[in-house]
């Protein structure tokens, strides 16, 4: 009977979430659908794509022929060198965000709660500025005359600049730096909800500081890491604007092959195949990801 | 009881520097022996908790020393004292099931495998949760949360259990099961307790030993008899049971005993506290327990009242009477099937037993 009422009571109440859904139908599946249909046509002469069928985007992702003899396949070790390092620096940049953070969250979260605000809002205050501008200000510290190489030469450590700009280690630092609040943001609430009399049951039995941090801390505060792993290892694999400033032209993420194919490249599908590329390699990793976080849980529990 | 388990002398915390300092234990003296059931009593705030998260070793004291069984424990963490605790909301981790909350103090004290399954296998039996060994914290009761809390704390086989009010969350009949169920416990294991609780009653009935605090020091330190029978100071006669506080004027001393003039001009023996000797004359205060009192006639007793309200209490009345000279009494009569309370407004008697009547010091 009451069943019956709520059904009928909330059967035209989902029309309240219908702008919203018609927001994401159009802005968000809209675009992702043309990209996937893009995929699997043919590239227009100056941009844009021509409609006919064809997989030779896809297969330029992982492929490359000869320019003289088309028959003569062998991989494209150009985009799947991208690619690697993608993945690469992306899980490097969640490791250095995971151990960097997890202090800082833990020194904030053991401050008085008017002090918590204050550090909170200065983590914060990084997003106030445009990431641009933050990714020219990384560039201005490490390049050849910028700021590390000048003191270093004055101080008689070095004799000639250090090459740090354009290199793996700039973009890791860059998104490291520009990345690393997403990971203290929701370690810092999986800790403020931490129990301080879990930590001291922990010591009361036994334990050193080390295994109440590994038996009990972290445990207890792994949402807050599994969260802030998503929230930085999505945007790294994604990110476009600090490896195009910090690491050339030479060292490219997937973005910016991807910007280029659409730009300079003038192969739309081919770029079309690298973001499906992308997402999928999101979704894999996500769900990967959370299978071992949950099955590890199982494990627990068994 | 054999030796002393904890000695704790000149013990003193001070929280906070400067203008803000807090001074929430001051001089604390005190020696618990082996298989005690010892019990820290007070109001909140009083510093019974710092106290014993002091002996736990969550809290460093500011000065004096503390040893358990012997050796010097100030400078220790808590890791490292044959001590463990029941917090006051079991602190159980909710990531570990039943059994692995038991066997993790063994578990950091790096005992075999095979040792910590049969000791955890042993605490469940104990307090009787084999049952409920494989379930989370989270999907057991209150009532069961808080056995493993003490199944958890009593597997190491501590010298000293540490509870800090650990009965508090629990609702009347569970917590009288508990009281029974931690005195079982105690004799069972030989381990000693120290109790901490606000609760004078639950004090009154599990303790050897009582340590009233007050403001971070101890007031009195006795047995439960002692304690409600001789409080020493106004605050403890107070705290524990309920307590007539009647000014009355010294009419002869003797260093040994008092005699005072009590509302109504009658002259009764009381008690003196050691090392008080009243001239004649002066105002002191004179406590009765309510039960120690009895209900007479009018013009019968050592004073007379006028009957004010009765409570009923289903083993007992209490009536509130007003003395002769406007001072309020309250007598506390054991209810009998054919008895009737007095009406208000009528007159009685109050007679006051031979050492019922106690001087306190001011």
């Amino acid at each position: 009977m009451a069943a019956r009422d709520d059904t009928e009571r909330h059967g035209w109440k989902w029309l309240l979430s219908a702008p919203a859904l018609l927001v994401l139908l159009v802005a968000a599946s809209g675009p992702l659908m043309i990209v996937a249909v893009y995929s699997f046509l043919s590239p227009g002469n100056i941009g844009g794509v021509t409609w006919d069928f064809s997989t030779e985007g896809w297969f330029k992702v992982f492929f490359s022929r000869d320019i003289f003899e088309p028959e003569n396949v062998s991989w494209n070790w150009a985009n799947l060198t991208v690619f690697g390092r993608t993945v690469w620096l992306s899980v490097q940049t969640t490791l250095i965000c995971a151990f960097l953070g997890f202090p800082t969250a833990w020194f904030i979260a053991t401050r008085t709660p008017e002090k918590r605000a204050l550090w909170l809002f200065l983590i914060t205050i990084p997003f106030w500025t445009n990431l641009l501008i933050r990714t020219f200000a990384i560039q201005e510290l490490i390049r050849g005359t910028g700021m590390i190489n000048t003191v270093l030469m004055a101080l008689g450590i070095i004799d000639e600049p250090l090459q740090l700009l354009y290199s793996n280690f700039a973009i890791l630092l860059g998104m490291a730096y520009v990345f690393l609040p997403l990971m203290v943001l929701p370690l810092y609430a999986a800790m403020d909800k931490l129990d301080f009399r879990l930590v001291e049951a922990g010591y009361d039995l036994y334990a050193s500081r080390a295994r109440v941090l590994w038996h009990v801390i972290l445990p207890l505060v792994k949402p807050g890491f599994v969260a802030g792993s998503i929230l930085v290892f999505i945007p790294s694999i994604g990110a476009y604007v600090t490896p195009r400033v910090l690491g050339g032209g030479r060292t490219m993420m997937l973005g910016n092959l991807i910007a280029l194919q659409f730009g300079q490249g003038r192969n739309w599908p081919l770029g079309a195949a690298l973001s499906m590329l992308l997402l999928i390699v999101v979704m894999a990793a996500l769900v990967f990801y959370l299978r071992a976080v949950n099955s590890e849980e199982g494990k627990r529990r068994g | 009881m054999s030796g002393n388990e904890i000695e704790i002398s000149g013990l003193g915390k001070v929280f906070g520097q400067g203008a803000s300092a807090f001074r929430a234990l001051s001089d604390i003296n005190l020696t618990i022996g082996t298989g005690e059931f010892f019990t820290l009593l007070g109001p909140s705030g009083c510093g019974k908790t710092t106290l014993l998260r002091t002996i736990a070793g969550f809290e460093a004291p500011s000065s004096g020393s503390l040893r358990i069984n012997g050796e010097e424990v100030a400078a220790k963490g808590p890791n490292a004292r044959p001590v463990n605790t029941v917090f006051q909301n079991y602190a159980l981790f909710p990531h570990m099931s039943v059994a692995q909350n038991i066997g993790f103090g063994l578990k950091m004290l790096g005992k075999p495998k095979s040792e910590i399954d049969a000791t955890v296998a042993e605490m469940l039996r104990l307090v009787r949760m084999e049952a409920m060994k494989d379930r989370k914290p989270s999907e057991i009761s209150g009532g069961q949360q808080q056995r493993v809390a003490l199944a958890r704390a009593l597997a190491p086989r501590p010298r000293v259990l540490l509870l800090d009010e650990p009965l508090s969350a629990l609702d009347l009949k569970l917590r009288k099961e508990m009281q029974s169920e931690l005195k079982r416990l105690q004799s069972e294991t030989g381990i000693t307790f120290v109790f901490v609780t606000h609760d004078q009653e639950e004090a009154l009935t599990m303790s050897d030993r009582i340590a009233v605090m007050s403001a971070g020091r101890i007031l009195q330190l006795g047995t439960p008899h002692e304690i409600y029978h001789a409080p020493a100071d106004r605050f403890v006669a107070d705290f524990i049971g309920d307590t007539n506080f009647l000014t009355v004027p010294v009419a002869a001393s003797d260093g040994q005993a008092a005699t005072v003039t009590l509302p109504g001009g009658t002259q009764a023996a009381a008690r003196l506290p050691e090392g008080m000797i009243p001239v004649t004359g002066q105002e002191v205060t004179a406590v009765v327990r309510p039960e120690q009192a009895t209900l007479m006639p009018a013009g019968q007793g050592e004073m007379q009242a006028t009957v004010g309200t009765s409570t009923f209490f289903g083993t007992d009345t209490h009536i509130h009477l007003t003395l002769s000279d406007g001072q309020g009494f309250i007598l506390r009569r054991q209810n009998a099937t054919d008895m009737a309370s007095p009406e208000p407004g009528q007159t009685v008697g109050i007679g006051l037993g031979a050492g019922t009547l106690r001087i306190l010091k001011d």
